[in-house]
This record gives structure tokens, C-alpha cells and sequence, in this order.
């Protein structure tokens, strides 16, 4: 999709207001872990929509994140509705954990 | 390249409402199992058919043990299967039920008055795990996914409630005739079902899924697991044929043998999921249960010189079934606990205060809402005594038990209060 400067930067923004949403359990960001699968601004729409996994699918800390998730695109993009979905296809895999990720957990 | 989005369609959490009773009322259990430990270590030098350790050892399994393992289950289930718990009103009532009848039963034994409050509170035990297992039974029969973990839980459920039946006719076969022979005979029968059938299976069940995640390891090893669950069930059966068609007491060696190797298989399965684990820092609570798992092959080489002990002698060993006693209810089921409390319930409470409070900027942790310090301490308390009051119980040594006893009341407090600090945390101020 082709994004307006503007937008561009809003899109830069809202990956790093999501480095600040942790895991609890993990205690590693959720852009790091490897949740985020994608990150969209639909400018016409007025929304940022992204899709998201967890670690495991009955996730006990699940609602927790998805909601720190929406909450930091919504303080991050103001003037567009955060749309948050789940999906677990594919599922997550610890192959999906960024360098920065792995070099935070202790590394190889 | 992603499909199957599912939207707002996030699996349900089982509320903290659930699971928060029986994590306070083990902790309490635990604290009064502890007190019962110093005022009583006496008993641990005689036989060990004795009221206050009837009452200790049922406290410790039922009150402690079991009523943690209740709420963790009903909170970790659904993450094994793979689908929403059942009914939080079956959770309700099975808690409900167990919280009365623990203390009737406990006090039964305590004064060896096995009538009315003793089997009034076996009878509530009983309804109790039949509402846990008509909640586990169905929570599994709607998951679409089968899994080796869901079996291993399913079926430790079943053994449990073969176990609380077996136990409710054991104590009315004290006051009229249920059985040809005298309770006192059976309890070995009743005690490895219990142990085996319902703790072993559940830890083993549970441990193989939480550990390799709580690591962040690639490790998996399903035929590993199938063949574990197939030694410990074929163990528990050849004991009961065994035990009930009278076997020699050497062939007992046959299913401590198999329960034996499905523990070293199981250490295996921890040792690679460590070894091939993302996640290099291992926090103290991993590392207590990681202990609980080296601490599960001492029950069995304590039964192994039991039985050679039995065979020598022909006769009682009783110091060294105190000792089998001893290593697994203050041993591995509480090393386990003591590890597993402090990894799940930060994230209840965590979850309870937090989940509505999601905002830009740090929120503590759900390790940050109990104290690491108190954690530690408790931990070489806890080492510490079950070293001591287990030598004390070897030797007969009323000095060590009395020592051990006092620094395990310690341990005991010291939990206590880090469950107590959770309960009641209030969200940071921002």
C-alpha cells in the first residue's frame, strides 16, 4: 500500500509506541516477540488496523495484551480507530523473535 | 499470506474470582499443615499409623496440594486443551465443597474420631472432585484439538476421583464393614493412587507444557510423553493387581521400576527443552521447579530401599516409610508449589488489577508485585528444613525434627506473606 509521507512517520510512530507493550510473561516487547504481524494505516478509512498473534492460543495474559496493543495505537495515531485482530494462522513460532529479541532473552 | 483472522474472538481468560480462593485457602492449609508439623514432629519417631500424621498428610495432599493444583488447573486448562473452561459455577461449587470438607475430614483424624465429621467431610471431598471432573471432562469434550497434555490431566482426574471414593469407603469401613479387611491395610493402595495416579500425572502433564513454554524452548517430544504416560499408568495398574491378588512384595520392584524410568525420561524431556531454550535467564521460580523435577526421583529411590528394606527384614521399616511420606508431600509437591505458585498467581492478580489499565508507558510486572527477597529466604527455609526434619525422621532424632519442623513453619510464613502481598496488591500510582 502507498502511504503518504505523513502517514509513513504515523506508521514509524505507532511500531515504536508498540515496542513499549510487553509481554508480562515475557517481559520482551510485543514487536520483538514476533506478535505483530501486520501494521496498515488506511488513510481514507481514518484507521490503523493490526494483526496480531500470541504465543499460545488460550494465552491466559491474551486479552491483556491485545488490549495494551489497541490502547497504544490509539494514543499513538490519534484521529484513526485502532482495529486490532488476532490470528493464529500462522501460528507463532520462536523463529519469529527478532535479533534485538533474542540478544534481550540472553541469546544464543 | 495470514488468514483466518479472528478478530475481537480472543479466548476467554477463567476469571480470578475462580482460581484466587483455592491459591489462598493452599496457602493457609500449607501455614496450618506446618503448625501441625512442629506441634506433632513427636509422632514421626513411633509407627506411622498415627492420627496427627493421618491428619498432616491429608491436609498436605487435600488442604495444600490438591486445592492449589484445583486453581491453577482451572486457570491453565484451557491453555492445555485449548478451549474455555467449562462452567465457573462447577468451579465455584467444587471449591465451595472442598473448603468445608477438608477441615471436617482434617479434624477427624486429628482426634481420630472417625464418625460424623470425618465421613461428612470425606462425602464433601467427594462431590467436590466430581464437579472438578465433570468440569474437566466436559471442558475437554468440546476441545477440538487433542493433545498429549489434555490426556495426561483428563486421566489424573479420573485417578483422583478413584482415589477420593476409595479413600470416603476406607474411612465408613472403620465404623461398619465395607471392605473383608481393616482400613489400615488398604491405605498403601489408596495413598499410590492418590500420588501417583492423581499428583504424579497432572504434574507430569502440566510440567510438559509449562516448562518448555515458560523457557521459550523449540523442545517438543510428543512420543517421548506418550510413552511416560504409558509407563506411570501401567505401573499404577500392575501395583493394584499386585497389591489386591497378593503378590510377593518384590514384585512391587516392577512398577517403582517403570515409575522410576518415566521419571528419568521426563528429566530428559526438561534437560532438552532447558537445553534448547530461548530464553537464557532463568528466573528463582523456574529454578525451583526445575529443583522439584530432581526432587521427583526421591520419593522413588526412598520406595526402591523401602521395599529392598521390607524384603530384609520381613517387617515394619517404619522411618523409612515416614520417609517416602515425608519426601513426597514436603518434598516435590511442595518444591513444585512453592515454584509454580509464584509463576502463575502474579499473572492472575496481574491480569485482575492491570487488564483494564493499558496505557503508554511501564507498568510493573507481574513479577514485580511480591517480594524476590522473601522468595529467596523462603526457599533456603524450605531447603533447609526438608533436610533436616527428613534426617531427623532417618536418625529419629527429636532435636532435627523439631528443627526441621520450626525452619518449615518458617518457610510456610514466608510464602504466606508473598501470597498475601499478591492478594492484596493495588495498581502502582502512575
Amino acid at each position: 500500500m502507498n502511504h503518504s509521507d505523513e502517514s509513513k512517520a504515523l506508521l514509524d510512530a505507532a511500531y515504536e509506541a508498540l515496542k513499549f507493550v510487553d509481554d508480562p510473561e515475557v517481559g520482551l516487547n510485543v514487536v520483538d516477540l514476533g506478535l505483530i504481524y501486520e501494521l496498515d494505516l488506511h488513510e481514507e478509512e481514518k484507521k490503523i488496523s493490526c494483526l496480531m498473534t500470541f504465543t499460545t492460543e488460550f494465552c491466559p495474559m491474551g486479552e491483556s495484551i491485545q488490549a495494551n496493543v489497541t490502547e497504544a495505537l490509539k494514543m499513538t495515531v490519534p484521529g484513526y480507530v485502532p482495529e486490532v485482530t488476532v490470528t493464529f494462522d500462522p501460528p507463532w513460532k520462536q523463529d519469529m523473535i527478532s535479533e534485538a529479541g533474542r540478544a534481550f532473552l540472553g541469546g544464543y | 499470506m495470514f488468514g483466518s483472522p479472528l478478530g475481537g474472538n480472543v479466548a476467554r481468560t477463567t476469571s480470578h474470582k475462580v482460581v484466587i480462593p483455592f491459591y489462598a485457602y493452599g496457602a493457609v492449609a500449607f501455614l496450618v499443615a506446618a503448625v501441625l508439623l512442629l506441634i506433632s514432629n513427636g509422632a514421626f519417631t513411633g509407627h506411622w499409623f498415627q492420627p496427627h500424621l493421618l491428619a498432616i498428610t491429608h491436609l498436605m495432599a487435600l488442604g495444600w496440594a490438591t486445592m492449589i493444583i484445583l486453581g491453577a488447573s482451572h486457570q491453565l486448562v484451557p491453555v492445555l486443551i485449548e478451549n474455555d473452561l467449562y462452567s465457573n459455577k462447577l468451579a465455584y461449587t467444587s471449591f465451595a465443597l472442598a473448603a468445608a470438607g477438608i477441615p471436617l475430614l482434617v479434624y477427624g483424624f486429628f482426634v481420630f474420631n472417625l464418625g460424623w465429621p470425618a465421613q461428612l467431610g470425606g462425602s464433601l471431598v467427594v462431590c467436590a472432585v466430581l464437579a472438578f471432573v465433570a468440569n474437566i471432562a466436559i471442558s475437554i469434550s468440546k476441545s477440538k484439538r487433542e493433545n498429549v497434555h489434555a490426556v495426561f490431566v483428563f486421566t489424573a482426574t479420573v485417578w483422583l476421583l478413584l482415589t477420593v471414593l476409595f479413600g470416603l469407603a476406607l474411612l465408613f469401613n472403620f465404623t461398619t464393614s465395607v471392605f473383608t479387611r481393616n482400613s489400615v491395610y488398604y491405605l498403601t493402595l489408596h495413598a499410590h493412587l492418590g500420588v501417583v495416579g492423581w499428583f504424579l500425572l497432572l504434574v507430569l502433564g502440566v510440567g510438559s507444557r509449562l516448562i518448555p513454554m515458560f523457557l521459550i524452548s523449540k523442545y517438543k517430544n510428543p512420543p517421548l510423553l506418550w510413552s511416560i504416560f504409558i509407563l506411570v499408568n501401567t505401573a499404577l495398574i500392575l501395583f493394584g493387581i499386585f497389591f489386591l491378588y497378593h503378590f510377593a512384595t518384590g514384585l512391587n520392584y516392577l512398577p517403582a521400576a517403570l515409575v522410576f524410568v518415566a521419571l528419568l525420561l521426563f528429566a530428559h524431556y526438561c534437560r532438552m527443552a532447558y537445553v534448547e531454550r530461548i530464553r537464557k535467564k532463568v528466573d528463582d521460580q523456574m529454578k525451583v521447579s526445575l529443583l522439584a523435577v530432581a526432587l521427583l526421583l526421591l520419593p522413588v529411590l526412598v520406595l526402591l530401599a523401602l521395599i529392598a528394606v521390607l524384603l530384609v527384614s520381613a517387617g515394619q521399616a517404619t522411618n523409612v516409610v515416614l520417609l517416602y511420606g515425608f519426601t513426597i508431600f514436603f518434598g516435590w509437591l511442595t518444591a513444585i508449589i512453592l515454584g509454580m505458585t509464584f509463576k502463575t498467581l502474579p499473572f492472575i492478580v496481574w491480569n485482575k488489577v492491570y487488564r483494564h489499565r493499558a496505557a503508554l508507558g511501564k507498568m510493573p510486572s507481574p513479577k514485580d508485585l511480591f517480594s524476590h527477597p522473601v522468595y529467596k529466604a523462603m526457599g533456603v527455609a524450605y531447603l533447609l528444613g526438608f533436610v533436616l526434619f527428613g534426617a531427623g525422621i532417618l536418625l529419629a532424632a527429636p532435636l532435627l525434627l523439631k528443627t526441621g519442623a520450626t525452619v518449615l513453619l518458617a518457610a510456610a510464613v514466608l510464602y504466606n506473606w508473598n501470597v498475601l502481598k499478591l492478594l492484596t496488591h493495588k495498581p502502582f500510582r502512575k
